[in-house]
């Protein structure tokens, strides 16, 4: 679940990187960097905090 | 009388009109070959010119007032057959603007370097007197660590590529960076020349100046991480973790916005603005620092007693909040030399706007503190103290990238939300992602961070020009509130980045760590705390500690 929620996060930053090859217009670039930071903080908070709270001392 | 009262108030009267009109009247411009005149030559100075000099006789008395002191005597003379000659005028000229820059950047680094003592008291404050003398110890060494690997590694990644820096009288030497060719742009990654300050001719003194003051931004970003692992980080782990942030993770993004790389050409190659533009570093500095301790709170997991076994948070308070507030004074004092001193100047290129930054970081700290106190009143009923520190330095962090694009009332606004959201943020960490941060770096850093980057995508006014242009970009950085929605997408485009790809990079070289030198201490040196057993010493011999209390189950 790790490997996944990094594998998210950073599909978030690819996903801003390549909005500067797809489109040329201000609005669109925006809505994919806006769209790469929500998948960021998904794989950041949906995905790998979960995965972390198992392991923690206190769950045991 | 009277007609004599109106005579004279009549002459006075036109007499400050001519005046005014002469005042507002622009100078005329210099013919071209008066201008041509004004180059660099071998004119010697004529008797006439030095006539009113100070003679070195003068001040056979003294010079109390300082008025023979620092004059025509005191310029080199290149060649003393021909005595003093305009070039050596005009190379004193140069000379002292260079000097001065030099100098104000030295000092802030210099005060920026002291911050390190603000965090280490903070740090330290905030954590349990049984793991104090651990605390200063990664503070104390994070300097030393750090600073290695920055020296060996990371400040050619960085700068290597960062090309001439003119206000330090140029960094031609810094010329070599690594870039891609990517949607028919080159998309610059890492510099690469500069190792040991040695490697082709960064053996100079500009590229000296620019190392010290990158260095002591640097260490700030490895320092921010220590107080989120304190109390349960195995001190070998630091080490190593330290030395992996400052070679490779700071210096790639310090790169991507400050050295030339690809975010701060954002401007240049694909029209967004003036780039990713990051004055003082609320992105690279402190959101950096602050995302990596979120990726090793991950790994470490929280402290033993910090939650209970249905995940609700307890307090473990902190051991000394006179150390703690006493630390966020140095810190703020300190600030003065990294907002302010981001101008690498006082003489020309807008080296003068060093006064608006210094101004806009006390604003932005002031309403942070408010923003912070006001807020924990309202919730809780008190204005808690450890809070109000936190929400200082968050309105700091939050302005350190704006400081130098925005006016004083956007910079207070920008303090005053950072109060507000470091609380905001402090509880989120804690209860819904349930990250144990003694200190509230994340929240501090990282989180404030993340907003100054997008306050400067807001709130940058038009009104600061640094030599003509920012990023290679002409004009001056415009948010989105003065009418450039580009700048603010290249604002994102940053936060994105630190999100993306910093947080995965930090995460996996931390993993590396655990897996071969193991993050957290065992259990029962963290319930004895980690003076003795990792250090071999307490804080304060003296006292008598707590016996720590069983978990709460």
């Amino acid at each position: 679940m790790t490997l996944a929620g990094l594998a998210v996060t950073f599909l978030g930053f690819v996903i801003a990187f390549i909005s500067l090859g797809v489109t040329s217009s201000t609005g669109g670039r925006m809505g994919m960097v806006l769209v790469g930071i929500v998948v960021s903080l998904v794989g950041i908070m949906g995905v790998i905090t979960p995965a972390y709270q198992k392991k923690w001392i206190w769950k045991k | 009388m009277t007609k004599k009262i109106v005579l004279i108030v009549a002459v006075v009267s036109c007499l400050a009109r001519a005046g005014e009109v002469r005042a507002q009247t622009p100078a005329p411009a210099e013919p071209a070959a008066s201008a041509a005149q004004a180059a660099p030559s071998a004119v010697a100075l004529t008797d006439a010119d030095l006539k009113a000099a100070v003679k070195p006789t003068d001040r056979a008395n003294g010079d109390p007032d300082g008025a023979l002191t620092g004059t025509a005597n005191d310029i080199a003379i290149s060649d003393a057959k021909a005595g003093l000659t305009l070039t050596d005028v005009l190379n004193q000229i140069g000379a002292n603007r260079i000097g001065v820059n030099f100098g104000w950047t030295l000092l802030c680094g210099f005060l920026i370097m002291f911050m390190q003592a603000g965090f280490a008291v903070v740090e330290a404050g905030l954590c349990r007197a049984k793991n104090a003398n651990h605390t200063m110890m990664m503070n104390f060494m994070v300097y030393g660590v750090g600073m290695l690997a920055y020296f060996l590694i990371g400040f050619p990644l960085q700068m290597g590529g960062a090309g001439a820096i003119a206000n330090l009288g140029g960094t031609p030497v810094l010329n070599s960076e690594f870039a891609v060719h990517l949607f028919g742009k080159d998309i610059g990654l890492f510099g690469n020349t500069g190792y040991l300050l040695m490697h082709h001719g960064t053996y100079d003194v500009a590229v000296m100046v620019i190392f010290l003051f990158q260095m002591v931004f640097m260490d700030t970003t490895t320092t921010i991480v220590t107080g989120t692992c304190c109390e349960r980080w195995k001190y070998s782990a630091f080490m190593v973790s330290t030395m992996f942030l400052g070679a490779f993770t700071y210096p790639i993004f310090a790169n991507w916005a400050w050295g030339g790389g690809w975010l701060a050409m954002l401007g240049a190659n694909f029209g967004l603005g003036h780039g990713y533009a990051d004055f003082a570093g609320s992105g690279v500095v402190h959101s950096v620092g602050g995302i990596t301790a979120l990726a090793c709170a991950f790994i470490l997991g929280p402290r033993i007693g910090k939650f209970t076994r249905d995940g609700k948070p307890n307090a473990i308070p902190g051991h000394d909040i006179m150390w703690v507030l006493c630390g966020c004074f140095i810190l703020a004092f300190g600030w003065f030399g990294f907002n302010p001193g981001s101008t690498l100047a006082l003489s020309g290129n807008g080296g003068l706007r060093a006064a608006s930054v210094a101004v806009n970081t006390m604003l932005a700290g002031m309403t942070g503190s408010f923003g912070g106190i006001l807020y924990m009143w309202i919730r809780y009923g008190k204005p808690d103290a450890s809070m109000s520190g936190n929400a200082f330095l968050a309105g700091l962090v939050a302005i350190t990238s704006p400081s130098g694009f925005v006016n004083p009332v956007a910079a207070a606004v920008i303090g005053l939300v950072a109060g507000v959201l470091v609380c905001v943020s402090c509880e989120f960490v804690e209860r819904i992602l349930k990250v144990d941060d003694p200190v509230g770096a994340i929240s501090v850093h990282g989180t404030n961070g993340i907003w100054g980057v997008i306050a400067v995508g807001l709130f940058s006014d038009g009104r600061s020009n640094y030599g003509g242009s920012w990023n290679g970009v002409a004009g001056n950085v415009t948010g989105l509130f003065y009418g450039d929605a580009g700048q603010l997408v290249a604002q994102l485009m940053g936060v994105a980045t630190l999100l993306g790809f910093v947080f995965v990079m930090s995460f996996v070289l931390n993993l590396f760590v655990d897996w071969f030198v193991g993050q957290r201490v065992s259990a029962q040196s963290e319930l004895d705390g980690l003076d003795v057993p990792e250090m071999g010493a307490v804080a304060y011999p003296d006292f008598v500690l707590r016996t720590e209390p069983t978990p709460v189950g």
